[in-house]
């Protein structure tokens, strides 16, 4: 068992020097003495997982893309897996950067499986999509039975402090959830083209530089619908699509409008307190 | 289900069929449902002809008209009752609230068990692109004129929509209406070979108009 401690980070070296980076990690948590521990870690090329001392009896994962970003043709791949009765936290080192890409779309894949009684929240801090930017990405969890999930995925399009828009993506983005093998949400976005322009219909961005999607599911889901909805902004939405899921969506200015609406709701959904990225 | 064996029918009835299918008369209470408008006019994000237009030209080309026509075709392509199953599932589960969900479900529903009735076919309930496109399968109607009636069904609905909400004269409405007809047909030509891995939207704000629809306080339409 590696355990990595958070003071040896590795120093952020720019995509643009390494063109096609290359991570994997695997990570399995079980439960031990009534806390959720690795139970096995393996981890290779440019995605690390550190794991900061928590209080409480659930496991913080931070991930850091020591490649600091994506670019055209790299390749990320990553396995949870948490054992019955554990609970695992994820986050993100810093927010994940989609520069541009040259060579074809960056892909990252995320396979989460979830056993009976546990629960992951996933919570990587924002994606920062550059001019150019050509990402596919797919987040896929398995729910078995009595398992949860809270999953927050927020994406900015370009730096408005920077004055920069995003005039060329190819961005597909996917949330798939099953429980018991049957797909219950499927969050699908396509935004390719323009996504300034494109984003700045009624139906599309309503002018909106950056967007979150968030899901929930519990089997008293319903119970939070309400007191979820009254912490929502007047750009944000929250509904109950399926029997025990909770979809939110939320269109902000910006990344610091966007995090400022997220916090209180992620908040909202979970016992212990934000993972520290997202204090900052 | 009875789906492997197109009935065979006369070619030149076949927009005849699609017109009873598709046309507001058809008992699938198409009427019933705004997309989310209802709320956006609320809101005033849209309270014109031209801001309609553009809004339901972005809700047909980069939203629900697109992925519904991926969905038609895929379902007019399934060759076994278990592949429709999943494909209806992906169809319920890409509804982003629960009045998108039953506003598919409730017309896909009405849809199979009218068509069911008169056609003889045996269909279960499926979300109303999936519907649609297995029962043009069954009766042998092109796929691709099958999803540009549906896309043009859809577009007509939220124009009635329009002129009874923002509200916009008969003739503005009908208008915006034609403009759309070569973007139905276009979408439904361009979507004819692609898979569900192809569906995606940007429309978020109208995914959002739909939640906060939930709640709004005064409401004729049931999304």
């Amino acid at each position: 068992m590696v355990e990595t401690p958070i003071q040896d980070l590795t120093p952020l070296t720019l995509s643009q020097t390494q063109p096609r980076a290359q991570g994997s990690a695997r990570l399995t948590v079980k439960a031990r003495d009534g806390r959720s521990v690795i139970s096995r870690l393996h981890q290779q090329g440019s995605l690390k997982t550190l794991f900061p001392r928590t209080d409480g009896t659930a496991l913080t994962a931070v991930l850091l893309n020591t490649a600091g970003g994506i670019t055209g043709g790299d390749r990320f791949d990553l396995r949870l897996r948490a054992e019955s009765g554990t609970a695992l936290t994820v986050t993100t080192q810093a927010a994940e950067r989609a520069y541009r890409a040259n060579d074809g779309a960056g892909r990252v894949c995320t396979g989460i499986h979830i056993a009976t009684g546990s629960r992951v929240d996933w919570l990587p801090q924002e994606t920062l999509i550059y001019d150019h930017a050509a990402l596919r990405r797919s987040l896929d969890v398995t729910l078995e039975p009595d398992a949860n999930c809270l999953l927050v995925e927020s994406l900015i399009f370009g730096r408005a402090a920077m004055g920069e828009s995003v005039r060329a993506l190819s961005l597909d983005d996917r949330i798939t959830l099953r429980r018991n093998d049957k797909i219950v949400l499927a969050d699908r976005t396509r935004l390719t083209g323009d996504a300034h322009a494109l984003l700045a219909g009624a139906a599309t961005g309503a002018g909106a530089g950056a967007m979150a999607s968030l899901v929930f599911t519990a089997p008293d889901a319903a119970d939070k619908l309400e007191s979820a909805r009254a912490l929502l902004p007047e750009t944000g939405g929250i509904s109950q699509p399926a029997p025990d899921v909770l979809f939110a969506r939320i269109l902000a200015p910006d990344g610091f409008a966007l995090r400022q609406a997220l916090i209180p709701l992620i908040a909202h959904f979970r016992q212990d307190p934000l993972p520290r990225p997202w204090m900052i | 289900m009875g789906m492997d064996v197109p009935i065979p029918m006369p070619t030149d009835t076949h927009h005849l069929t699609l017109m009873q299918w598709l046309s507001p008369g058809y008992p699938v209470g198409a009427f019933a449902y705004s997309h989310g408008l209802e709320r956006v006019v609320e809101q005033g994000a849209v309270g014109s002809a031209d801001q309609f237009e553009t809004w339901l030209t972005d809700i047909l080309t980069l939203g629900t008209g697109r992925s519904d026509a991926i969905l038609l075709h895929c379902a007019y392509r399934t060759e076994t009752p278990h592949r429709l199953v999943e494909l209806d599932d992906l169809a319920r589960a890409l509804s982003p609230s629960s009045e998108r969900r039953m506003e598919t479900e409730l017309q896909g529903e009405a849809f199979a068990r009218t068509t069911a009735a008169i056609w003889g076919s045996e269909d279960a309930p499926l979300a109303y692109p999936v519907a649609v496109g297995a029962a043009a399968r069954r009766a042998g109607i092109d796929a691709t004129m099958t999803c540009a009636a549906y896309l043009h069904a859809f577009a007509a609905n939220l124009t009635s929509a329009a002129i009874r909400l923002i509200p916009l004269g008969q003739t503005e409405g009908q208008t915006v209406l034609a403009r759309m007809t070569p973007i139905c047909h276009d979408i439904a030509v361009q979507t004819a070979h692609l898979c569900p891995d192809d569906i995606g939207s940007c429309c978020f704000a109208a995914d959002i108009a739909s939640m906060q629809h939930e709640t709004q306080y005064s409401r004729q339409f049931r999304s």
